[in-house]
């Protein structure tokens, strides 16, 4: 065994005998893309709704759950998948969460949440997980589509038009901070701020 | 004989007197249906929208619950959250500026006030429900004692 | 407010002055009317109107109109509160299209089943009324005759109608609509206990620690008694709720544990329970022993449908013998029920072992006070008084029962399903105080009470309400009269049985009703109706609580009460027209006698005078009639039921008290019946008595699970389940005209999975048809919002009478209960 991995070091120590430099060059680059071109490909295969629900748990609870939600069925038809909303769109932070996601696999093997039971039971600590990390971004990834300059307050009900215009637009308050809950069933919100 | 004739001068006068209203076929009877007969259905109209104006409608008395103006879609009230009451409880109305439910609200069964609102009164749809944006079927007539009050004051001022 | 300028000037002069001296400003100066002669309102109590929890209501009347009504702070029921409905009551007789006068169909100044509705006089109403009851009488004999009465009559109204068609007209054709409403639960309380109605009360809830839902919505169908329940839980952490139902809605918001089964399935849960209990040595053997005796029923009973239906022509017992059973010892019985294991049960039910063993463990566990709560679910369904059965074997089985937060409880649909329905018996079997038509002994003793000759009862039962629509179409059953109900609208599978039945032009359909609703559309006369605090009444409310009002208000001008109606139309008939000869011999003082005189004015219902109406008081009736003829049919009627464990107080005391539950001994009314200490009948030393027993012991029944008449196919592939919405009463004949309350849920809407709706290509909104093997009816998706379906079942709401939902369901009964079950058909939905 040790003789080899000495071989086989020894070999890529030296200087290559047989490929031109250009080949290995060029054949480095074709290589490289196509690994950095599959690693991304996984990477977005990861993140389509597609993917998400083909674990039950996610299909079973939350999808389920977003069903009936302005963010599924609206006027304008125009929806939020999971990814919109759970996966930051900016690189290094997607692969920041997706370093994260690592854990969730543990959680899929070792069957944390598969009854609807077990899956109530972490509710709370997973609804926390989120509102925490939209709330430090400040709402992200909701104002990836709702774009507060871009908001007609006319077009909005009062109680609505009167909340953006004042918390919202002097950075008092963040769109989590009312809208928990808005694509998903609520955990226990005993303690919770504003509840 | 005379009884029957009676009858019939009767049914007469009172045909005529109700001429106005008099209605033509069994259709035309049924006032919640339109004018359909029972074995036909007229095509049902749309799901109405949710009014959505924030605008307090009058009750009816004082006792009556409000309607609530505003759309309620996925508000949760349950066993984990009474998304209501985030903002229409008491120390929830100086940052939402909503009304704050009734003092009734803080009642238990025999009439005590609690720190917080009354169990009984979690569930806030018993009472209270949105309005769609629909025409009634019918006319009410039901009479505000505010409107009566008003012409007994009238009639005393009168005399 | 006239005022002149001067006049405007010199009151503000004095209300300035006024106010700076701190003393009251006079009424007239002010923009509010203050002064207590004019502000002032008349309160009085009433029940709710709606449902059959019985709530209080205070009633605010202004010159002569219902102003205000709002929750009785002094009822135990309710404590002040009401639900949305009932805050609304105030409005309910107000819709525009009150009816004021008789209709007649009419063409040529002539009735005509073909004409078109026209007004005619009260007395020309009575004459045709007389006339067709005359003619069918001679040509069909009293069987041809027929009135579909109402949990919502008053106690006096069932009551007069009862005696008007048993004794009267001789004929046990008459029914309440109460049939379609709990008629198993009588069947099962009958069977398990051999006398009806529940032994507990709602005080229970206060006392409980666990609470379930058996396929009852209680906080849309219930919703007093769902703040009840909703505050135990709130209040008291400990306390656990689980909802059993066939889709997920309101009462699933509170729910600890929810589960949703696959229809019919609930009878195969009740049976795990029972195995559970067994099986895990929980059952409280010393009570078992003392107080149950064993029985195995019998099975392939059928469903209730027409005897030519081929599933009729299947079953083994579906005559006479389907409530048959023979004694079994526990050891059969606990063998019985160990085949319903939970891993087989979760299979056929779809609820995961984990749930049913946690809902099984509240029964099981000796330390756990557990109430059951039930009403639809359980009753409307074609083994209905089988799942009464079971429900009470596993209170049986561990002796939770009778005793405080340990309480079977069946809930009713209607005000007086029990006071009036079922106490004052206005079924087609049933005699007041539980007795029954086909006994002797009981019959004999009713004509003593009522004062007529031996034999004057049919011992034959008459035809039951879903009986009545195939009589109707069939051309047997010829006159007609519908009361207090809305049976075109109520009644499965309309568009087979009772549209073709109304129309027959063999038969003649009267319908009494306060507004123009489907069945009055189909009926050939109709008589405007007043109705509820327009009249006198008295309901009884689902745990035995009697409650009595006062007449508020006049009814429109021309509407008269149910009573009026049918004590008045008794005056049109010697009873020489209505009973045979022989029969008359019996008793020939009655000879020339008006039925009127024979049955009310018969020197016991005419025994109170009307002096004892008091004098601020309206009662239409009382001072038509010449005497106080609520109290002197009530108190004839209370005759029936005291020192039978039916007791009742006096009628007079009943409008001081809120209400009082039944048997009331000694002036003392009964909370908990069969246990000894709080029941006066239970002898001293029992501890229990299951007095309706000869032997005081009850029944724990071995049934098994048998599958429902009509389940998906590959055509129909859906369930369909029907019911009501919060916001409406029934068929929405009086809620349906509040402004308020129709604007909340103005149209019924077939609610959805979203992936149902998808896999059909529909969204939200859609217009669809629902059909059935019977029949069709369109409406729009509904794929959110407070109803939840599993995958595979829809359920529409039968309030809305332009969309007809009973044109598509079966009319398959419970053989036993013969009570329809609206919860399960098979359909399709398909865009139109």
């Amino acid at each position: 065994m040790k003789e080899i991995i000495k071989i086989g070091w020894q070999t890529l120590k030296k200087p290559s005998a047989y490929f031109s430099l250009g080949f290995l060059v060029i054949g480095g680059f074709i290589a490289g893309v196509i690994f950095w071109g599959g690693f991304n490909t996984a990477l977005e295969a990861t993140n389509t709704e597609e993917f998400c629900i083909s674990c039950h748990e996610m299909e079973n609870n939350v999808y389920e759950e977003l069903k009936t939600t302005i963010h599924f069925s609206n006027r304008s038809g125009v929806r939020a998948t999971c990814p919109d909303c759970h996966v930051p769109h900016k690189w290094t932070d997607k692969i920041a969460r997706k370093m994260q996601a690592s854990k969730e696999v543990w959680g899929k093997i070792f069957g944390t949440i598969n009854t609807r039971d077990k899956f109530l039971a972490h509710r709370k600590r997973l609804a926390q997980n989120e509102w925490t990390r939209l709330k430090a971004n400040d709402s992200l990834e909701c104002r990836n589509c709702h774009n507060f300059d871009y908001m007609d307050f006319t077009a909005q009900s009062s109680r609505a038009s009167q909340q953006h215009s004042t918390s919202l637009a002097d950075g008092e308050k963040t769109c989590i901070d009312c809208h928990k809950g808005i694509a998903h069933q609520l955990p226990d919100m005993k303690g919770v701020e504003g509840w | 004989m005379k009884t029957m004739i009676n009858h019939l001068v009767k049914t007469l006068v009172l045909s005529i007197l109700f001429t106005t209203s008099v209605l033509a076929a069994d259709k035309h009877v049924a006032t919640l249906r339109g004018e359909v007969n029972i074995d036909t259905q007229a095509e049902p109209s749309a799901i109405a929208n949710t009014v959505n104006k924030d605008i307090k409608q009058g009750r009816n008395y004082p006792m009556q619950p409000p309607v609530i103006p505003h759309k309620i879609r996925n508000y949760e009230v349950n066993l984990n959250s009474n998304k209501c009451m985030s903002c229409h409880s008491r120390n929830r109305t100086e940052e939402s500026q909503a009304p704050m439910v009734s003092v009734t609200h803080y009642m238990d069964r025999d009439g005590n006030f609690l720190a917080e609102i009354s169990p009984r009164r979690y569930f806030c749809n018993q009472c209270h429900a949105p309005q769609k944006d629909v025409k009634p079927l019918v006319e009410n007539t039901f009479i505000d004692m505010h409107t009566l009050m008003k012409s007994k004051v009238n009639t005393k001022n009168e005399h | 407010m006239t005022i002149n300028r001067r006049e405007f000037i010199k009151a503000n002069a004095v209300a300035a002055a006024a106010t700076v001296a701190g003393v009251s400003i006079p009424a007239k100066a002010s923009n509010l009317i203050t002064s207590s002669d004019v502000t002032k309102l008349k309160w009085d109590k009433a029940p709710c109107r709606f449902c059959g929890t019985g709530c209080s209501v205070n009633v605010g009347v202004m010159d002569g109109k219902v102003v205000a009504t709002h929750g009785d702070i002094k009822s135990p029921v309710n404590k002040g509160l009401n639900c949305i409905k009932g805050y609304f009551l105030s409005k309910i007789m107000y819709g525009k299209d009150r009816l004021t006068t008789p209709l007649l169909r009419m063409k040529n100044g002539k009735f005509d089943k073909e004409g078109d509705f026209t007004p005619i006089t009260w007395d020309a109403a009575f004459d045709i009324m007389a006339e067709k009851t005359k003619q069918t009488l001679k040509e069909k004999g009293p069987t041809g005759i027929g009135m579909f009465g109402s949990g919502q009559w008053t106690v006096f109204e069932g009551y007069a109608a009862s005696k008007l068609m048993k004794a009267g007209f001789r004929s046990n054709n008459i029914d309440p609509n109460a049939r379609h409403c709990m008629a198993s639960a009588v069947g099962g309380f009958m069977r398990t206990f051999g006398i009806d109605e529940p032994m507990g009360c709602y005080d229970d809830i206060e006392a409980t620690d666990a609470m379930v839902l058996w396929g009852s919505n209680m906080a849309e169908m219930h919703p007093i008694l769902w703040t009840r329940i909703t505050d135990r839980r709130l209040s008291a952490p400990h306390v656990k709720v689980a909802v059993l139902s066939t889709y997920a809605h309101r009462s699933s918001d509170l729910a600890d544990n929810s589960m949703i089964f696959t229809p019919q399935t609930d009878l195969a849960i009740l049976n795990f329970i029972a195995h559970y209990i067994i099986k895990t040595d929980r059952v409280n053997k010393d009570f078992v022993n003392k107080h149950t005796n064993f029985k195995l029923g019998n099975t392939d009973i059928g469903y209730g449908l027409r005897p030519e239906h081929h599933l009729e022509q299947k079953a083994k017992n579906n005559g006479k013998t389907a409530g048959g059973s023979s004694p079994i010892n526990f050891d059969q019985y606990a063998k019985f029920v160990s085949t319903y294991t939970a891993e087989y049960v979760s299979k056929l039910s779809g609820v995961p072992v984990d749930n049913l063993n946690a809902l099984a463990e509240l029964y099981a566990d000796p330390k756990t006070k557990v109430c059951s709560f039930w009403t639809m679910g359980f009753n409307q369904h074609t083994r209905g008084v089988w799942a009464n059965n079971l429900v009470y074997n596993i209170h049986l089985l561990t002796g939770k029962i009778s005793t405080p937060g340990n309480s079977p409880f069946s809930l009713t649909g209607q005000p007086s399903a029990c006071g009036t329905a079922r106490e004052v018996g206005t079924f087609s079997h049933r005699l007041p105080a539980d007795m029954v038509v086909n006994n002797k002994k009981h019959r004999d003793l009713s004509e003593k009470l009522w004062k007529v000759p031996t034999g004057t009862i049919p011992p034959k039962p008459g035809y039951h309400a879903v009986l009545q629509n195939r009589k109707l179409k069939d051309g047997e059953l010829n006159f007609y009269w519908s009361m207090c109900n809305n049976n075109m609208q109520a009644a499965a599978n309309l568009n087979e049985e009772a549209y073709p039945g109304y129309r027959n032009p063999k038969n003649f359909i009267v319908v009494s009703d306060p507004y123009p609703t489907v069945t009055a559309q189909a009926a050939d006369l109709i008589l405007p109706t007043a109705m509820w605090v327009e009249k006198e009444g008295v309901y009884g409310n689902a745990e035995r609580r009697t409650q009595a009002w006062y007449q508020m208000v006049e009814a429109p001008q021309g509407a008269k009460s149910d009573l009026w109606q049918l004590v008045e139309f008794s005056k049109r008939f010697k009873i020489e027209e209505v009973w045979p000869q022989e029969l008359l011999d019996k008793n020939p003082t009655y000879k020339g006698k008006s039925m009127y005189e024979v049955l009310y004015k018969n020197g016991q219902v005419d025994k109170f005078s009307i002096n004892q109406v008091p004098t601020d008081r309206l009662n239409d009736e009382a001072r038509h009639f010449g005497f106080y003829i609520q109290k002197g049919l009530f108190e004839e009627y209370a005759s029936f039921g005291r020192g039978k464990a039916h007791d009742l107080a006096d009628y007079d005391r009943y409008h001081q008290e809120r209400g009082l539950r039944w048997p009331v001994v000694d002036g003392k009314e009964t909370l908990r019946r069969f246990k000894e200490g709080s029941d006066p009948y239970v002898e001293a030393g029992s501890d229990f008595q299951f007095y309706g027993k000869k032997d005081g012991k009850a029944i724990i029944f071995a049934l098994p699970y048998e599958p429902p008449a009509e389940s998906p196919d590959a055509e129909f592939d859906m369930w369909l389940s029907t019911g009501r919405v919060l916001e409406h009463w029934h068929s929405g004949s009086m809620t349906q005209r509040v402004p308020e309350l129709y604007k909340a849920v103005p149209d019924a809407l077939v609610y959805m999975h979203p992936d149902d709706a998808k896999s059909r290509g529909m969204r939200r909104g859609d217009l669809v048809k629902i059909v059935s093997r019977r029949g069709e009816v369109q409406t729009r998706v509904e794929t959110r919002g407070r109803n939840k379906p599993p995958k595979g079942l829809v359920f529409m709401p039968w309030f809305d009478a332009s969309r007809l939902v009973n044109k598509v369901t079966l009319d398959a009964t419970d053989p036993l209960s013969k009570q329809t079950d609206f919860k399960k058909c098979a359909v399709k939905v398909v865009k139109v």
